[in-house]
């Protein structure tokens, strides 16, 4: 058979080549080939490729268009002052052109902005690629899976010695807060316990000390640049080896000053300190069955992760097996740079998280931007008449298509390169006013290729896609007919336009429609019964074990007038994460693992909280509760109890049984199922919080608390949160996305509204004749209005009715993320589209309204 | 340099169209160059070669007929011009009036 020659390198070729050397190139190479061909297949085949690559080079290449052709600067000088004394001709076109297309780029510019930020969140180690960290799943009743990243220290310890693929680990505690320093120059900073290798395996840059010997010593510490000016002053650089007194008692030796994490950041900490010593106090973490540390890994290369994370699955389970207080939980691996974004765990597998968030910004940064390149095209398309003549007269010249082309692109893109630089300084202005709500420190750097690249791909991006309509249509006219004046566009340009309208209300309408969904379910989760009263409740946090010094303390607080009631619990219920998986009872399956949810507390609970009991009693004074337990009613179900009071229960040793069933309350924000619950008053003096209703003047009342507080535990300091704003707080990344969706839908509705304006100006422009002719035969003002508007208003309406099955679907899945949520209702889409409607229509009828009171004298004198 | 300028590998492209006359194409001057010189010749590098020699005037070329194994193409086959000629005589005139100014003690290696 005849070799065939390779198809696409021979394609290349003859693009490529001269046309007048095509011929006889191609022949030598296929002589080569076919000669080389019968040698070896593969080796002629590459050599054909090769001298193929290699003939590429100058005396070879035909001359391409824009490579050839001298850049015209007398052509494109005219283009720049045709372009101008258009733009100054048409001053009300030009500003809604400009005005449009700079809204939507700093919107734009300042959603970019924020992704950029949230994407580069902990991507400044330069060992990001290696490091991972390990969760902890725990599978609990009726297969709910709940994560976390607290880790058994000996599952670290056993990944250490005995997994070849894992070159470091390094430990790092939950966040504390410690009192530094003494006399006036004490401070209460947050920090961590690490291992030394926490210094390897992060960036964190070491200003002074010694990284490989910092955390050697038990009474050594680390701090924080700030911490360290604010302690040593100006010369904090010599504050390595110094002496830092801890909590007024240890003295601790300054080994190491570190640059503040910063913002980019979600590891933050102003002093380190080496987590051996906290390990000796604190024994209960050498237990597989108790999780204290965050756990990182780095590891060479994903496929070594496969296999570390295939391994390290059961090692829990088989070192906690037949222990009283053994869980069912496994052990995942995740990269420490995906954390951030991908932090939602659904059953124990990643689902989502803030990289929703950046997914609807992103696409809403994109749609705005091209609503703004719509106007551009439906404003200079429907003006197009207007330049026909000079069109006309152009190609009488002696231009031909291309160079009209080329016009009107140039015309796109010094419009673009306007709006884009004033855009860059509006977003310069309005930044941090954007920073205030979204809560961080963004900023536009010009010293970045990114930046510069961003800015020109925005001026050729919405250049060229706000001029490709324009520059299609417009050099397609008719020679003759242009010149006699009277252009007819043909309806095709006109259902591109209406079609683009109602794109650009589509999205409008799409994000009213979310604005008011996500404004309900806020509204729902902000106001929806708990299950408890949080208003008024104050969580004031206490320590110590003394039974006496408990009792006091809630006399005392008792015997305020604005103190209603008052209760110690194990945390607040409101924001409750302790549970056990050793709880028993009647006619479990010994099989099952299970995690309940424990409360410890005191007999005026239930009173406190404002909870209601749907079973049994409440915990009194009267009888000793002290073995008996109020469960919720997830947990009655999960037991299997029909009447559960009575029935025995038993968890961490203690034996009694069950006297209430408490209705179910929220022990966490909205987004999480409730949890079963036990609860009972055996120790309440263990108390770390203490629950307290006021009455009457709050502030007042919040003083007097603090005032009991600081008498009976004088070494605290006094902290409290109430519950409602701590819940409120909770819902942070809601109220920024609802915050940022109101405006972002502002603007859309904004810029649309200014393209629906341009176009209804052109139109009664267009038809002044009409009517002045219907106005002389007895039209009034309103019926021309209606004339007018009508058009416009239909095109809204067939938005709304596009707009409403992609609102409901974007809608039902944002409200899926939460357990609980709201209903979608049918008003939240009539709402949205009445309001469009009603933008629309006002917008249209202002110049409808203008026209429709002309006097038809001035419209119809000129003929 | 005189009138005529031309590189190296142009001289070797130039003669040897000049030896291959009336058979010289791309793969036969291709060829020829490799098994004359011992060096490896691309495509690339000789079809500059020859269509800057041509664009200079020192060779001319035709069309032949078209075969087969060329994929139905033709070849292109290339002469030397009267000006090609002069332009390899000049070289070889510089390079004889060089040889014959070297004094011979600069090839006297016995003292080196």
């Amino acid at each position: 058979m005849d070799p065939q020659v390779p198809k696409i390198p021979l394609k290349i070729f003859r693009w490529f080549c001269h046309p007048d050397l095509v011929e006889d190139i191609e022949g030598d190479l296929s002589e080569l080939y076919k000669t080389r061909y019968e040698n070896n297949k593969t080796k002629a085949k590459l050599h054909f490729t090769l001298d193929v690559l290699l003939l590429f080079r100058p005396g070879i290449i035909k001359n391409f268009e824009p490579f050839n052709t001298k850049i015209n600067y007398a052509m494109l000088s005219n283009y720049l002052k045709i372009a101008r004394r258009n733009a100054m001709l048409y001053k009300g076109y030009t500003f809604l052109n400009l005005f449009g297309l700079i809204a939507g780029i700093t919107s734009s510019l300042l959603i970019l902005l924020w992704i950029n930020d949230e994407v580069n969140m902990n991507k400044f180690h330069s060992n990001g690629e290696h490091i991972y960290q390990l969760f902890r799943n725990m599978n609990q009743s009726g297969g709910i899976v709940s994560t976390t990243r607290s880790i058994p220290k000996p599952a670290a310890d056993l990944i250490k010695a005995e997994y070849p693929e894992v070159n470091q680990v390094a430990l790092f505690s939950w966040q504390m807060e410690r009192t530094l320093g003494e006399g006036d120059k004490t401070s209460k900073v947050m920090g961590h316990y690490v291992t030394p290798e926490f210094l390897d395996v992060f960036s964190f840059p070491l200003l002074v000390g010694n990284k490989t010997t910092a955390l050697n010593d038990l009474n050594a510490i680390l701090i924080s640049k700030s911490t360290a000016i604010s302690h040593f002053g100006t010369s904090w650089q010599n504050a390595l080896g110094k002496t830092l007194l801890l909590e007024n008692s240890y003295e601790m030796r300054v080994t190491g000053v570190f640059d503040d994490p910063g913002t980019n950041s979600t590891l933050e900490f102003d002093w380190l300190m080496p987590a051996e010593q906290f390990i000796l106090n604190n024994d209960w973490m050498n237990d597989w069955g108790n999780g204290s540390f965050s756990v990182f890994l780095t590891i060479d290369n994903e496929e070594k992760a496969r296999a570390v994370a295939h391994r390290v699955l059961g090692e829990i389970n088989a070192h906690t097996q037949g222990a009283s207080n053994a869980g069912d939980e496994t052990l995942i691996l995740q990269k420490f740079e995906d954390t951030y974004l991908y932090s939602n765990f659904d059953n124990g597998v990643v689902d989502g998280g803030r990289i929703d968030y950046v997914r609807i910004m992103t696409g809403v940064a994109l749609l705005i931007l091209f609503i703004a390149c719509i106007n551009f095209m439906n404003l200079t398309t429907a003006r197009a008449d207007r330049r026909s003549k000079e069109v006309g007269l152009r190609k009488v010249m002696g231009a031909q298509k291309t160079s009209i082309t080329a016009q009107f692109f140039t015309e796109a893109l010094i419009f673009s390169s306007i709006a884009v630089i004033i855009a860059l300084v509006l977003a310069y202005i309005t930044l941090p006013y954007f920073n205030q709500l979204v809560g961080k420190q963004l900023m536009i750097d010009f010293s970045i290729p990114l930046t510069w690249i961003v800015i020109v791909g925005l001026i050729a991006g919405v250049g060229i896609l706000s001029g490709s309509y324009p520059a299609i249509i417009l050099p397609g006219f008719n020679i003759i007919k242009s010149l006699k004046g009277g252009i007819r566009q043909g309806r095709g340009s006109a259902y591109v336009r209406k079609g683009l309208v109602v794109f650009q209300f589509v999205i409008s309408i799409v994000l009213i429609i979310g604005t008011t969904v996500i404004y309900k379910q806020l509204d729902y989760i902000l106001n929806k019964d708990i299950g408890l009263d949080k208003e008024h409740l104050l969580d004031v946090r206490i320590e110590g074990d003394s039974t006496q010094q408990f009792n006091a303390y809630k006399n005392e607080l008792l015997n305020l007038s604005q103190v209603k009631a008052a209760s110690g619990t194990s945390g607040n219920p409101a924001a409750y994460g302790r549970s056990t998986s050793s709880a028993n009872w009647e006619g479990k399956d010994p099989a099952a693992g299970y995690e309940v949810n424990v409360i410890l507390t005191d007999e005026d609970f239930i009173t406190t909280m404002g909870m209601e009991m749907v079973n049994g009693r409440a915990f009194s004074k009267e009888y000793n509760d002290s073995t008996n337990f109020i469960i919720n009613e997830v947990a009655a179900n999960l037991m299997g109890f029909d009447n559960p009071v009575g029935k025995k229960l038993s968890f961490w040793g203690i034996n009694g049984q069950i006297i209430g069933v408490v209705k179910n309350f929220h022990m966490s924000n909205l987004h999480e199922p409730i949890s079963p619950l036990i609860i009972t008053c055996i120790e309440p003096s263990s108390s770390t919080s203490m629950m307290v209703r006021l009455q009457g003047d709050i502030n007042e009342g919040l003083e007097k608390v603090e005032a009991v507080t600081k008498r009976i535990y004088p070494s605290m300091e006094f902290q409290y949160r109430f519950t409602d704003e701590l819940l409120e707080s909770s819902y942070e990344s809601e109220r920024t996305a609802s915050t940022l969706v109101n405006i972002f839908a502002g603007i859309s509705i904004l810029i649309s509204c200014l393209g629906l304006f341009g176009l209804s100006a052109f139109t009664a422009e267009q038809r002044a004749k009409e009517v002045g002719i219907r106005k002389v035969l007895g039209s009034n003002v309103w019926q021309i209005v209606l004339l007018l508007s009508k058009e416009y208003a239909a095109l809204i309406f067939v938005a709304f009715i596009i707009a409403i099955p992609f609102g409901y679907y974007l809608m039902q899945d944002w409200l899926n993320n939460f357990e609980f949520r709201t209903t979608l209702q049918p008003a939240m889409f009539i709402y949205a589209g009445l309001a469009s409607l009603i933008i629309g229509a006002l917008t249209v009828s202002f110049k409808s309204f203008a026209a429709a009171n002309v006097n038809p004298v001035q419209s119809l004198k000129n003929e | 340099m005189g009138k005529y300028s031309i590189g190296e590998f142009e001289e070797v492209v130039l003669l040897t169209v000049a030896v291959l006359f009336g058979n010289a194409y791309g793969i036969s001057i291709k060829e020829e160059i490799e098994t004359r010189l011992n060096r490896n010749v691309s495509v690339g590098a000789m079809r500059t070669a020859l269509d800057r020699l041509e664009r200079k005037g020192y060779l001319r070329s035709k069309f032949g007929e078209a075969t087969a194994m060329r994929g139905g193409k033709r070849k292109r086959f290339f002469e030397i011009t009267k000006s090609g000629k002069e332009a390899l005589e000049q070289v070889m005139e510089t390079r004889k009036k060089l040889w014959e100014a070297i004094p011979p003690v600069a090839f006297d290696f016995k003292f080196a």
